[in-house]
C-alpha cells in the first residue's frame, strides 16, 4: 500500500512537469483494482458473489490498460507525421500518467458506490451509477491530461489538437472495451462470470438501437 | 529494419523529395503495412455464423496492397500530365518519390488503426458498422496521406540550380488545383477500386469469394451500410 501511496502523491502533487510511468501503471493497477473490487460487491459476499468483486477487480485495471493499448498505436504515428515526434515521451508519458489519475480518482470515488449499493438494490440503477462515477473521473483526469500538456501546447499548438484526437480515440475504444468486459456489477441474478457468454455486441449499435426505438423506429440489427 | 528506418523518416518529415528516397524500401514497408491492415480488416470473418473463414484475412492481406498499386497505377499518370502542363511541374522520379512517400504515410496510418479495426471486428456482430468503421478509418488515414502530399508539394523550395527543370513552387492557382483535383480523384478512384476488389471484410451471409461479381458502386455500398445501420432498409 506504501507503494500504491507514493504514487497517488506523485500523481496528484507530481514534483516537476512531466508524468511518471511507475506511478501512473502503479495508480492504475491498485486503484483500478479498488474501484472494481466495490463495484463488484453488489451481489454481496454470499455463496460465489465474492468472485465477481475478484473479476472486477481485474477487469477495471485491464479496462484502462487495454484501452491504452489499443489506441496507442493510431496516436503514436499521428504525432509523428504531424512533425511531433521528439516531444513522443513527453506525450506518452502525459497519457499514461492521466490514466493514473482516472484510477486514483475511481479509487477515491469507490466509497460513494459503497453507499449506493448499501442504499439500492435496484441493478440498473447502480450501473447507471458506476457509468457516473467513470465519467466524473473521466472529466477530472482531463485536467491532469491537460496539466501535463501545457508545457507541450506552451512549445507547439499542435499537441492541443492531439490531445483533444487522443480523447477522442481513447474514449471511442474505451466504450466498446467496457462493453465487451461487462459485467463489471454483476447481475445477482445470474451466477458469477468473467465474461458474460454471447454477450459480445458493439456498444454504439445498441445505443442506436435504443435511441431508435425511443423514437419510434423498427430495427433487427444486432 | 532499413526499410522501417526509410519509412520513420518520412513521416518524421526529415525526408524532403530533393534527396533520394529509397523507393523500393518504402514500397515493400507500404506493401507490408497495408497487408497488415488486410488482414485486421479480414478477422471479422473468423467470427461468421457459419464458421471461421480464414481465407478472408489472407484475402485482405493481399487486396490492401493491391488496393493501393493499382490505384496508384490508375491515377498517377493523369497527374504526372496535369502537374507537367498546370503546376508545379515536377520530373517524373521526383513526383513518384513524392507520391510514394506520401503513401508511406496513409498506410502507416492505417496500419496504426489496425489493432482498434480488429478489435471492432473482433467484438461487434453488426455488419455495416465494421464496415462503416473501416471507410472512416481509410478516409482518416487518405486525409493524412494527402495533407501530406499537399504540405511537400506547396512548401517545395527549389535547390539551387535546379530552379526551372526539376522545381517550381506551388504559388499558382492552377498549381493548387492539380493537387486538390488529383486528391478528389484517387479518394473517388480508391473508394471504387475498393468496391470492385471487394470482398475485404465478408458479408456473413453471404458465402466467402475472393471477388464478388461486379454490381453496384463503392457510393451504393456505402449509403447501403448506412441506410442497414439505421434500420432503413
Amino acid at each position: 500500500m506504501g507503494v500504491f501511496k507514493r504514487a497517488v502523491e506523485a500523481i496528484l502533487r507530481p514534483a516537476g512537469a512531466d508524468a511518471r510511468l511507475g506511478p501512473a501503471i502503479v495508480a492504475v493497477v491498485v486503484g483500478g483494482g479498488i474501484y472494481g473490487a466495490v463495484m463488484g460487491s453488489f451481489g454481496g459476499l454470499a455463496g460465489d458473489r465474492g468472485l465477481q468483486i475478484v473479476f472486477s477487480a481485474v477487469k477495471v485495471p485491464l479496462l484502462l490498460l487495454l484501452t491504452t493499448a489499443l489506441a496507442l498505436p493510431s496516436f503514436f504515428v499521428i504525432n509523428t507525421v504531424l512533425g511531433l515526434r521528439k516531444d513522443w515521451p513527453a506525450a506518452l508519458r502525459a497519457v499514461l500518467g492521466a490514466q493514473g489519475a482516472v484510477a486514483v480518482v475511481l479509487a477515491a470515488l469507490a466509497p460513494y458506490t459503497a453507499l449506493w449499493y448499501a442504499s439500492s438494490g435496484h441493478y440498473h440503477r447502480a450501473t447507471a451509477f458506476n457509468g457516473v462515477v467513470f465519467l466524473v473521473a473521466s472529466v477530472a483526469a482531463q485536467g491532469v491530461l491537460r496539466r501535463y500538456y501545457a508545457p507541450l501546447v506552451a512549445a507547439n499548438r499542435r499537441h492541443l489538437a492531439t490531445a483533444r484526437g487522443w480523447l477522442v480515440l481513447y474514449a471511442f475504444v474505451a466504450v466498446q472495451l467496457g462493453w465487451v468486459l461487462r459485467p463489471f456489477v454483476g447481475d445477482p441474478s445470474l451466477p458469477p462470470t468473467f465474461f458474460r457468454a454471447g454477450a459480445w455486441g458493439n456498444a454504439y449499435v445498441v445505443v442506436a438501437e435504443v435511441v431508435w426505438k425511443a423514437f419510434g423506429g423498427v430495427t433487427s440489427s444486432r | 529494419m532499413q526499410a522501417f528506418r526509410e519509412l520513420d523518416r518520412v513521416l518524421r518529415g526529415d525526408a524532403r523529395p530533393g534527396e533520394p528516397v529509397p523507393l523500393w524500401p518504402l514500397l515493400r514497408v507500404n506493401a507490408l503495412l497495408a497487408a497488415s491492415y488486410g488482414v485486421c480488416m479480414g478477422i471479422y470473418a473468423l467470427a461468421r455464423p457459419d464458421g471461421v473463414e480464414w481465407r478472408q484475412p489472407l484475402a485482405g492481406a493481399l487486396k490492401v496492397p493491391a488496393l493501393f498499386a493499382l490505384t496508384l497505377l490508375v491515377t498517377f499518370p493523369s497527374l504526372y500530365v496535369f502537374n507537367t502542363l498546370l503546376g508545379p511541374r515536377l520530373r517524373l522520379g521526383v513526383l513518384l518519390r513524392l507520391g510514394v512517400a506520401a503513401l508511406s504515410v496513409l498506410t502507416a496510418v492505417l496500419s496504426a488503426f489496425g489493432p482498434i479495426v480488429a478489435f471492432f471486428s473482433v467484438t461487434t456482430a453488426n455488419y455495416p458498422f465494421v464496415v462503416l468503421l473501416n471507410v472512416a478509418v481509410f478516409a482518416l488515414a487518405g486525409a493524412f496521406g494527402l495533407g501530406f502530399l499537399r504540405k511537400l508539394l506547396t512548401q517545395l523550395a527549389p535547390p539551387r540550380g535546379l530552379e526551372t527543370q526539376d522545381f517550381v513552387v506551388v504559388d499558382r492557382p492552377s498549381g493548387h488545383a492539380v493537387i486538390y483535383g488529383w486528391m478528389a480523384v484517387f479518394g473517388l478512384v480508391g473508394g471504387q477500386m475498393s468496391w470492385l476488389l471487394r470482398p475485404f471484410i465478408g458479408a456473413p451471409e453471404l458465402p466467402f469469394a475472393w471477388l464478388r461479381p461486379r454490381d453496384g458502386s463503392f457510393f451504393e455500398g456505402v449509403t447501403r451500410a448506412v441506410k442497414l445501420l439505421l434500420g432503413a432498409v
